[in-house]
């Protein structure tokens, strides 16, 4: 795919100003310092950055990032949901000049600088632009399927690899105790429940031995004051009055956090259950032959 | 199996920082709500909150002392900034640090007329060059000539042998690894190796400040509160820029950190209508204060002086 042919030449009077700029991981600080490594967490292959200039408007640059799959470009999509839901790709979201969608393995923003009329609507043309070039579209990860749907906070749904973007979302721990990695994939959402929200994550590890240790890991280190042996679950009241919640099912561990009761916990982390069997049901049918 | 696990490093986790039984005072200065009301925690080393919320940053025996001045047309509706009154909110501010009548002997305070006067601001929030120019003026005031005033971000490592005096100019910003980018994280250019102190939310931040070329020359802190980012996205968002019209003004690099991190936390909350946690903890707050000894992080500890508009003051 060449990034450049998703670009137009010009929209709405604004054109081209200058070379486009190609990044990929080894030079992807040159562009944005560190914040490269939310990117690099995601298996982030190149980026191409163009800025549109026009006499009488602020500039905007476009930058539209190849993932390696379609479940990354979702990912990386994820990371950041405010603003206000637009129709663009596979999903976008609009705030103060600034659209953000996915579509297939391509992740996108358009920034204006300034959050003009003329400016907004050139972003959502070049947005719109973007996404018609895109040939195909892609899949959402199979393990956002697995979040129950009741209470659902769908802006709130983030899917990830690596512990540097749960950290960002969601700090657990100073260091990784659920094992997390290239290898592993999590989501990460909140529920309504009554007059609260709960937050819900779910891990899946390439091997059910991986999710035992890292269960195992997880208990310890978090119910270290309440778990002595682990078991296949566990729900306890932790600080706030409030209940948290793990469980491990083959290569699965659903954690619930912030529910205001033991029932919330066990009601969410059933639910899961059912749905990663349901969703993953082949994948369970070939280990069992394998074995 | 009990005993192998407590001899093994004890993991920190959320609800150690929740208990406020780790990480220090950040808790504290982050407002935590579960900070302080745990009698268990309190026996697990948590440190005490005071009952009245209003006593942090308001230190009467202050171990710091910072100024924060806000004025309403610092900064308009379209984001511009006015360079008259922000030279005047600096002005303003050095002298109430210094405790000097007069501009000149305020900034006399701080420098010297044969210094070479390194300013490290920030590009990617960018420093904003009203107040780039106002700290230009006050070093001018001092007697030391445009040349020895070097203005730089990622390139200033090369320049840093030839300097006498640090001025830390930072703008605010949630950061996606370290937590928050302010004072302590702006040194981060210093080491050319930059991405090796992201490791533990940037817990080793501090050391920035104790390298040979950095050590002791800092004689002021400037964080531009313009238009702090408190987002979680791309710095750009323009809907994740508060407009907080605001410069901050000190000597203590960690106390102008905790501050940062209250202001950031508040502006979080009210955006979401909800406890919006900063995330990853910035843990290089704690540890610059009880590991590399650059200045506190205590609320109780340090004086905020508020000059200026009150309106949505949030610390």
């Amino acid at each position: 795919m060449r990034l450049d042919e998703l670009l137009p030449a010009g929209v709405d009077g604004w054109t081209p100003a200058g070379d486009d700029e190609v990044y990929d991981r080894e030079t992807i600080f040159d562009y944005m310092n560190g914040a490269g490594e939310i990117y690099l967490a995601y298996d982030f292959r190149r980026m191409l950055v163009r800025e549109y200039t026009r006499e009488s408007g602020p500039p905007i640059v476009a930058e539209v990032y190849e993932m390696s799959s379609s479940e990354d470009a979702y990912g990386i999509f994820t990371h950041d949901t405010d603003g206000d839901p637009v129709s663009l790709g596979q999903g976008a979201f609009y705030a103060a000049g600034l659209v953000r969608f996915w579509k297939d393995r391509i992740f996108a923003r358009v920034i204006a600088e300034k959050e003009t009329d003329e400016a907004a609507a050139a972003v959502m043309s070049l947005g719109t632009k973007i996404t018609e070039a895109v040939p195909g579209e892609g899949n959402e990860p199979r393990l956002v399927a697995c979040l129950p749907s009741g209470g659902l906070l769908k802006e709130s749904v983030r899917f990830f690899h690596k512990q540097v973007s749960l950290n960002c979302h969601y700090y657990l721990a100073d260091s990784n105790i659920l094992n997390l990695g290239e290898k592993t994939e999590a989501v990460l959402a909140r529920y309504r429940v009554g007059d609260g929200k709960v937050r819900l994550l779910v891990v899946r590890y390439r091997t059910a031995e991986d999710a035992q240790a890292a269960y195992e890991q997880f208990v310890q280190s978090y119910f270290s004051d309440e778990a002595d042996v682990p078991g296949p679950i566990h729900i306890h009241e932790v600080e706030g009055a409030e209940f948290a919640g793990a469980r491990l099912v083959d290569r699965f561990v659903t954690l619930v956090f912030e529910a205001g009761d033991e029932e919330t916990c066990e009601r969410l982390i059933e639910s899961v259950a059912q749905r990663t069997e349901k969703v993953f049901q082949w994948e369970k049918d070939a280990n069992s032959k394998e074995r | 199996m009990g005993e192998r696990r407590k001899q093994q490093r004890k993991v920190v986790t959320r609800r150690d920082f929740l208990r406020g039984t780790a990480y220090g005072t950040l808790g504290v200065a982050l407002g935590l709500k579960t900070v302080g009301c745990s009698a268990e925690a309190t026996e697990k080393g948590a440190l005490p909150v005071p009952d009245d919320k209003s006593a942090l940053f308001a230190a009467e025996n202050p171990t710091s002392t910072l100024v924060l001045i806000r004025d309403k047309a610092a900064v308009n509706a379209d984001r511009w900034v006015n360079p008259k009154v922000v030279a005047a909110m600096v002005d303003t501010a050095v002298k109430t640090l210094a405790g000097e009548k007069s501009t000149d002997r305020a900034w006399a305070e701080y420098f010297r007329p044969d210094d070479t006067v390194g300013m490290k601001i920030t590009v990617r929030v960018h420093t904003a060059q009203e107040i780039i120019d106002a700290l230009s003026a006050g070093l001018r005031s001092v007697g030391i000539p445009r040349e020895r005033i070097i203005v730089k971000d990622r390139d200033i490592r090369p320049h840093a042998k030839d300097f006498t005096a640090l001025i830390n100019a930072t703008t605010i910003k949630a950061h996606y690894v370290t937590g928050v980018a302010a004072v302590l994280k702006n040194y981060i250019n210093f080491d050319n190796n930059y991405l090796k102190y992201h490791p533990n939310s940037g817990v080793n931040l501090g050391s920035l400040w104790l390298r040979p070329e950095v050590k002791g020359k800092t004689r002021l802190v400037v964080v531009d509160a313009l238009l702090p980012y408190f987002g979680r996205g791309d710095e750009r968002n323009l809907s994740h820029r508060w407009p907080y019209k605001g410069i901050i003004v000190g000597t203590d690099p960690v106390a102008a950190d905790a501050i940062c991190v209250r202001l950031v936390q508040e502006m979080r909350n009210r955006y979401k209508g909800e406890e919006w946690l900063i995330s990853p903890p910035p843990r290089s707050i704690a540890a610059a204060d009880t590991k590399y000894k650059l200045g506190t992080s205590d609320p109780t500890k340090i004086k905020l002086i508020r000059l200026g508009s009150k309106e949505d003051i949030l610390i």
